[in-house]
């Protein structure tokens, strides 16, 4: 917990397992792309089931003006700096992936109703670092590091953008980019000295919408990195082939000792599993294949495109959606060689398995998650980026996105919808917006890295 | 100064005069056109529309697929007119400008200019 004895964040991941229940969640919803002429925002969810206004949204911080694109966020700080007192977890960033701005929102004065601190101009940053699509915000004790996908023009591959903890531009952060082409997640575990990177495509790619003929063109990724942390350069490269078409999300166990961690290649849906052997060299291999499904429409499979994946905190489970098919599913990665499926649970998708969750017409599919510290409750999104829900699921237009929460058992496995809690952005003030990545104030299971 | 007529035709037929020389997200907010835009340089299609009439010149645009472009897209924020245009703005001009890749695959010529061949035939 943040006290006044030590930082912020837990000693540990089964210190953060044992933090008291989230009350309160925050996630960024989105106008651009929809029509509506008014900026993203954050919104806060009240996740507190004694709460008068359980499940509903209570505020909403716009930002300052229209066409972010907000998407993914990140705090200042983590339990990497658990030992610094001088630190807390009081600043939340918010990334607009097309405008190049980065939104510095204070939630520690007010956690209900968060406030802009601080708006680093998207002009500033091309200007000092050409850079571009801003996406993923880790912190490395007092530090802070964003990927972004391209340069000033919106050419891959971009790099990351090193910000102190004031949130001025210290510049590039990394010593090279090698011969990386493409960039999109990371995630760090520095007991091992190493960092994790995956590739998406150029801002100037992804942007407009998907064109599966430039994945063909090698405009999409499909290589994983691996850096050198302490000297910021890639060092080592996994070219994926077509079992690693587009790895997005990149998650190591929490466990600061352990080598092993996952990537989700979301058009082949596949989890690519690395760990480093007893000789300490990198390996992988793909350890969970989700099959194409048959549309009753389609002349041609459907893949069921995964765009997320999340660890719990004691790395017992690995948790995945597929977008397209409309199912969220949890593995058992006890042994991470052999993944058991023991969840399975559908909200929306195009294969029309469950239309109506709680009463609300899901227009999308399980997009981005967020899991409770305990492992128990799972809060899903179905947007995932503007331009592409136009493209598979042109009605979120009129409905929005939808927020569901999924019951999980740590201890047994298992996964449930949960039928009192449901947020609807179809119905909101300005009309319906969409939901994508969540964070809670106290830390969650993909906010937080141990030294 | 050159200037020409730009008309929005879902916007009952509005008209305003422009700068040749700026983009047409700009001279066009300017004068109070509440219109969609991300990136701003030409790479993110969310200001995109459609052109009814008239030309422009959209060298700059980085985002579109030749298909949209056949379609009349053009990218406002890097566009600049040629002649007196008529355009269709907001979402309502973008039926065309989102398909589904899986069930309506672009032929050869129809990809981003970088990458298209050209139409046999």
């Amino acid at each position: 917990m943040d006290g006044q004895c030590c930082g912020p964040g837990f000693k540990s991941p089964q210190e953060a397992i044992k933090a008291p229940r989230e009350k309160l969640l925050y996630t960024i919803a989105i106008y651009t792309g929809t029509g509506i002429q008014k900026p993203d925002y954050l919104a806060t969810v009240d996740v507190d089931p004694d709460s008068p206004t359980y499940s509903q949204v209570i505020n909403r911080l716009e930002m300052p003006g229209i066409g972010d694109e907000l998407h993914h966020m990140g705090w200042n700080a983590c339990s990497s700096c658990h030992d610094d007192g001088s630190m807390s977890r009081k600043y939340l960033i918010l990334p607009g992936v097309r405008s190049n701005n980065l939104h510095i929102v204070d939630t520690a004065t007010d956690p209900r109703a968060p406030r802009l601190h601080k708006v680093i101009d998207g002009a500033e940053i091309k200007a000092k670092a050409d850079l571009s699509g801003p996406h993923t915000v880790h912190c490395l004790g007092s530090e802070i590091i964003i990927s972004f996908l391209g340069n000033a023009k919106g050419e891959a591959p971009g790099g990351y953008l090193h910000l102190d903890k004031e949130f001025n531009i210290v510049g590039r952060w990394e010593t090279s980019m090698g011969d990386i082409k493409f960039g999109y997640d990371f995630w760090y575990q520095p007991r091992h000295n190493v960092m994790v990177s995956s590739e998406w495509a150029a801002p100037n790619t992804f942007m407009p919408g998907f064109d599966l003929e430039e994945v063909g063109h090698l405009k999409y990724g499909r290589e994983l990195h691996f850096w050198d942390f302490e000297k910021r350069e890639p060092v080592e490269s996994f070219y994926l082939g077509e079992d690693g078409l587009l790895p997005l999300e990149v998650k190591f166990h929490h466990d600061p000792d352990s080598t092993h961690g996952f990537c989700g290649a979301a058009l082949s849906t596949n989890v690519i599993h690395w760990w480093q052997d007893d000789a300490k060299k990198w390996r992988w291999e793909k350890i969970i294949d989700v099959e194409n499904e048959v549309h009753p429409e389609w002349p041609i499979p459907l893949p069921g495109v995964m765009s997320a994946i999340l660890i719990s905190m004691d790395d017992k489970y690995l948790y995945l959606n597929n977008w397209l098919h409309g199912d969220m599913r949890q593995y058992d990665i006890t042994d991470p060689h052999n993944p058991k499926l023991t969840g399975q649970v559908f909200m929306g998708g195009l294969l029309g398995k469950a239309p109506i969750v709680n009463g609300v017409e899901v227009a999308g599919g399980p997009q981005m998650f967020q899991l409770s510290l305990d492992g128990r409750r799972l809060y899903v999104t179905t947007s995932l980026f503007s331009t592409w829900d136009n493209q598979f699921y042109p009605e979120i237009r009129e409905k929005g996105g939808v927020m569901v929460m999924i019951d999980c058992d740590p201890e047994n496995g298992g996964m449930k919808i949960n039928e009192d809690f449901i947020v609807d952005f179809g119905k909101e003030p300005n009309g319906p917006s969409r939901c994508h990545e969540s964070r809670y104030p106290g830390g969650d299971c993909t906010s937080d890295i141990w030294l | 100064m050159i200037m020409y007529t730009v008309t929005i035709a879902n916007r009952d037929g509005a008209q305003y005069c422009v700068d040749a020389r700026r983009p047409l997200l700009e001279t066009l907010r300017e004068q109070g056109v509440d219109l969609p835009f991300g990136c701003k340089y030409g790479g993110c299609i969310t200001c995109a529309a459609k052109l009814k009439t008239g030309a422009i010149d959209q060298r700059r645009q980085v985002a579109l697929n030749n298909r949209q472009i056949a379609n009349g897209y053009v990218i406002l924020c890097v566009a600049r007119p040629t002649s007196d245009i008529t355009l269709e703005i907001g979402v309502e001009s973008h039926e065309k400008l989102y398909r589904n890749p899986f069930l309506d695959p672009l032929k050869p010529h129809e990809l981003k200019a970088d990458i298209a061949t050209p139409k046999e035939g």
